[in-house]
């Protein structure tokens, strides 16, 4: 976490840094979501700065949202939340009335931070909300396909199997993939992404099957239905999630199974990536090398390599996805387009 | 139905009072008014115009009976003139047949685009015309109404030859053959208009020009053209008084619809020119009678220059930007014929710094790409050039695909220059499984809520000739193309002129061919048995095969058109 200690080093002289409040939230709280994350730092940095007008404000926003895009690896996720914000702050400045542009900018500011935060409280209810709206896609008797750590699909699922022998509990199996990419080589002790869900639905009486990602093709005529999380919805309905999610669409795709995204609805990011090339963020899975480049290289690039492509992300395309269940519903790939048009204009 | 375009049909209250009017006004241009004025021969006016323009006597000997039995009651007044007028379309289509093809059909139809022929539509046509007024806009059925009434000068079928420039002297007993393609029968009844001949007299000079403009493509081209029209338009209302007795917003729309309705005859609208007609005649409504004609006037240009600057300048420098990011070093872009839209994307990422190589598909027999080619390489950009049926071999190394659109439907389909769905289709079904791209630059003044699912209902016919004759028709304005003379296989220019240096044998020969008496070996086509061209500008791209439409209000899936489309119109 280089960034993180550049950021402490730097709070030291100036009055805010909004990098290191990003990843201090993310670090202090597991069940923060990155867009949520972003927010509550923007949040954070309009109590401690001491703007006054409405072009101040929103300049700062501006600068302080490049500056945190700049400094993390992988933006996306942060975006959605940053985007929200700022768009947020222009439509109610824009409206009329009190709280317009003709109004008092002190009350405008308390109203805005005020509801800024009721925004973070209302997102991290959604998960619930997604919980509820996901449970009918499990169902009796069903094996569930999933992967990552995405906290969304715990939680549904968790919601699924219900108090152990609970009347409304849904009897139902997990076939677990977990990530090989982190962790297999050097540090053998840190387990992969998504034990913890793996122990949380086995100690709630759910059957799970932890299985490599070299598996899923073999184990998925096993399986009833694919659900996954996302890191980032975007415009044209597809998801930019864990690196391996494609695979897992395609493999779905190829079988007939359905595959699902559970996603927030913040999590919408206004992007348009045409394939796994267009993303906006430099990542390096695919490295050619020839004998020569290793011994030139020396070995501390070996395991920030390994690093990068546990945070590596793929793009899964629209039309590998039977739907998207959301806060704001279930939705076709098609429907967030509508959403995110509904959201920005 | 084969509503050309749904943009006429306007809510305006004027247009019905348009329609009203149209065909009194082409009755009097072609043929003085029977002087009765009876509600029975008001019913079979038109028919004795048309008789007239034929055979004279008929209409004489018409109008006398008429005049005499005034006594009898309505309803055999009513029932004798029905039983006259079938008696009379009999003998007049055995007339036709007989006399009919050659010859005869050619004289029927050049009277036809004067006005004595449009009298006649004005009764040959009445039951498509009134079957079409109930499916389509008021001031549409009128315009089609018109068109079909060039046409329907000669009988409707068997011999339905529509003759331009006489086809040649035949046996004239013989029955001519139907040279309309069936399944594309009912776009045949947008014949355009060879003249402005026979235009109502209302019809502003300016309008007249761009009317044989767009007619001949020397303005071609959904943003062209939609452009041109408003700045047409702009000097009409310039020029325009309000007449005594009625108020601007009441009677310019009329005045616009006969405008409108000229356009239309001369090559129907597109989409971007239906929906910026229908913004500015709701515009026009909306004036306040009270605000001076004067003021009024200017308010009213100040909205066409606002909507041109915002709906399409300024939309296409957004979208030329947006667009253009998605470009990156080493693409190889294919593009299909000429779209200005996507010229300023090239442009604007050429300008970026970005390498990439451009790939330019052109087809016959507009070859808009060649002008499109022209101005890249002069720009700078590595261009190749080739037609549609080197498709498969330009599409193998390409990267992208960018399409320019006449029109996005509200199912999502791209409708475009013909060719552009085998173009997308190439691209999304490529050997070797990859898909490549397929980006659509569209403006949301060319989204409509209209739904096709095939090329077949809604389409435009163009000239068939177009398709013999390797030059382009005789104009009766703008420059001719030499170059667009010689159709080349595949042709790789670098910087400069796409023209390669020697011509090969076998185009020489091909010249030497069309140079002798028969330029081409189509050129008899209407008198050759079995044969039929067709000539179409535009197809339907399906969704699936679309990735992206980049507009001003950001980008889009294809399926997110009907929600960027209602947005747009409600704000």
């Amino acid at each position: 976490m280089a960034t993180a200690k550049d950021a402490s080093a730097g709070s030291a002289n100036k009055p805010f840094d909004i990098v290191a409040t990003y990843n201090n939230l993310l670090r202090s709280d597991p069940d923060l979501t990155m867009p949520i994350a972003a927010i509550e730092a923007l949040v954070l940095l309009l109590t401690h700065s001491p703007s006054s007008t409405i072009s101040e404000t929103l300049d700062l926003l501006e600068k302080s949202t490049a500056d945190l895009k700049k400094a993390i690896p992988n933006p996306i996720g942060l975006s959605a939340g940053t985007d929200l914000f700022q768009r947020y702050l222009i439509t109610t400045l824009q409206r009329p009335g009190q709280l317009g542009p003709a109004g008092d900018f002190n009350a405008i500011r308390a109203h805005l931070l005020s509801n800024g935060r009721l925004f973070i409280r209302r997102a991290k209810e959604s998960r619930d909300k997604i919980a509820t709206f996901g449970r009918g896609f499990v169902r009796d008797g069903s094996t569930v396909l999933t992967n990552g750590g995405s906290r969304v699909v715990a939680s549904l699922l968790q919601h699924a199997a219900g108090e152990k022998g609970g009347p409304s509990a849904v009897r139902f199996r997990v076939i677990y993939v977990l990530s090989s990419a982190k962790g297999n080589l050097e540090n053998h002790h840190a387990e992969p992404e998504g034990m913890e869900t793996v122990r949380a639905l086995r100690a709630a009486g759910v059957p799970v099957a932890t299985i490599p990602e070299s598996a899923v093709a073999y184990s998925l005529g096993k399986a009833d239905v694919v659900i996954v999380g996302a890191e980032g919805v975007v415009e044209n309905g597809g998801i930019v999630s864990r690196l391996g999610t494609y695979q897992i669409g395609l493999l779905a795709k190829a079988m007939g199974k359905p595959f699902y995204v559970v996603a927030e609805s913040h999590k919408f990011v206004r992007l348009y990536p045409l394939g796994q090339y267009d993303l906006p963020i430099e990542q390096h899975v695919i490295d050619f090398k020839t004998d020569e480049d290793l011994t030139d290289e020396a070995h501390p690039s070996d395991c920030t390599d390994k690093a990068v492509l546990g945070e590596a992300v793929d793009f899964t395309p629209p039309h590998l996805i039977s739907a998207l269940i959301t806060d704001s519903g279930v939705l076709t790939p098609s429907a967030v387009s509508e959403e995110l048009i509904k959201i920005w204009f | 139905m084969t509503a050309p375009v749904d943009s006429t049909s306007g809510s305006t209250p004027a247009a019905g009072s348009a329609d009203a009017q149209k065909p009194n006004s082409e009755a009097r241009t072609g043929q003085p008014p029977p002087p009765t004025a009876t509600p029975t021969s008001t019913t079979s006016k038109p028919a004795k115009a048309a008789n007239g323009a034929t055979k004279p006597p008929g209409k004489a000997k018409g109008g006398a009976v008429e005049g005499g039995e005034e006594t009898l009651t309505g309803a055999e007044l009513k029932k004798r003139a029905k039983a006259e007028k079938a008696a009379r379309r009999a003998k007049e289509k055995l007339e036709r047949e007989q006399a009919g093809g050659g010859g005869g059909g050619g004289g029927g139809d050049s009277a036809g685009a004067g006005g004595a022929g449009a009298a006649g539509t004005g009764q040959t046509a009445p039951p498509s015309a009134k079957k079409g007024g109930q499916a389509m806009g008021a001031k549409e059925a009128a315009a089609i109404g018109l068109q079909k009434g060039q046409k329907q000068a000669a009988p409707r079928r068997g011999s339905a030859q529509v003759v331009q420039q006489g086809g040649g002297v035949v046996e004239p007993k013989k029955k001519k053959e139907d040279k309309k393609v069936a399944v594309f029968g009912h776009l045949y009844g947008q014949q355009r208009r060879t003249t402005i001949a026979g235009a109502a007299k209302e019809v502003h000079p300016a309008v007249l020009a761009l009317g044989l403009q767009m007619r001949d493509y020397v303005i071609c081209g959904s943003n062209a053209r939609c452009v041109a029209t408003l700045l047409a338009f702009k000097r009409v209302i310039e020029s325009y008084t309000t007449p005594l007795g009625t108020s601007l917003a009441r009677h310019l729309t009329t005045h616009l619809s006969h405008q409108i309705t000229y356009l239309s005859t001369c090559r129907p609208l597109s989409i971007s020119q239906g929906n910026a007609i229908r913004a500015l005649k709701l515009h026009i409504s909306s004036v306040d009678p009270s605000v001076p004609e004067a003021a009024a006037k200017a308010s009213l240009c100040d909205f066409i220059d606002s909507f041109i600057r915002e709906k399409i300048t300024v939309a296409d420098q957004v979208i030329a930007t947006s667009a253009a990011q998605k470009i990156q070093d080493g693409d190889v872009i294919v593009t299909f014929a000429g779209s200005s839209i996507v010229k300023q994307t090239l442009l604007t990422a050429y300008k970026q710094g970005k390498k990439f190589r451009v790939s330019i598909i052109d087809s016959r027999p507009l070859f808009e790409g060649k002008n499109l080619a022209r101005v890249l390489a002069k720009a700078g950009l590595d261009v190749q050039y080739s037609l549609v049926h080197g498709i498969s071999h330009a599409i193998k190394d390409a990267t992208k695909v960018f399409l320019g659109a006449h029109a996005m439907t509200s199912n999502g389909r791209l409708y475009s220059r013909v060719g552009t769905a085998l173009v997308a289709m190439s691209a999304k079904e490529r050997a070797g499984g990859v898909e490549i791209p397929v980006i659509v630059c569209c403006e949301t003044v060319k989204f409509t809520d209209r739904v096709a699912l095939d090329s077949i209902v809604v389409n435009e016919i163009a000239d068939a000739d177009e398709l013999v004759t390797a030059e382009p028709l005789a104009q009766v304005t703008g420059l001719m193309d030499k170059a667009a003379s010689q159709p080349e296989a595949s042709t790789t220019a670098k910087k400069g002129n796409n023209k390669p240096a020697a011509p090969s044998p076998l185009t020489e020969s091909h010249a030497g061919m069309r140079s002798t008496a028969s330029a081409s070996p189509l050129k008899d086509w209407r008198d050759t048995p079995n044969l039929q061209l067709l000539n179409l500008m535009y197809d339907a791209t399906p969704a699936e095969y679309v990735d992206m439409v980049v507009t001003e209000m950001g980008s889009l899936p294809p399926s997110a058109v009907p929600i960027v489309h209602r947005m747009s119109t409600n704000s």
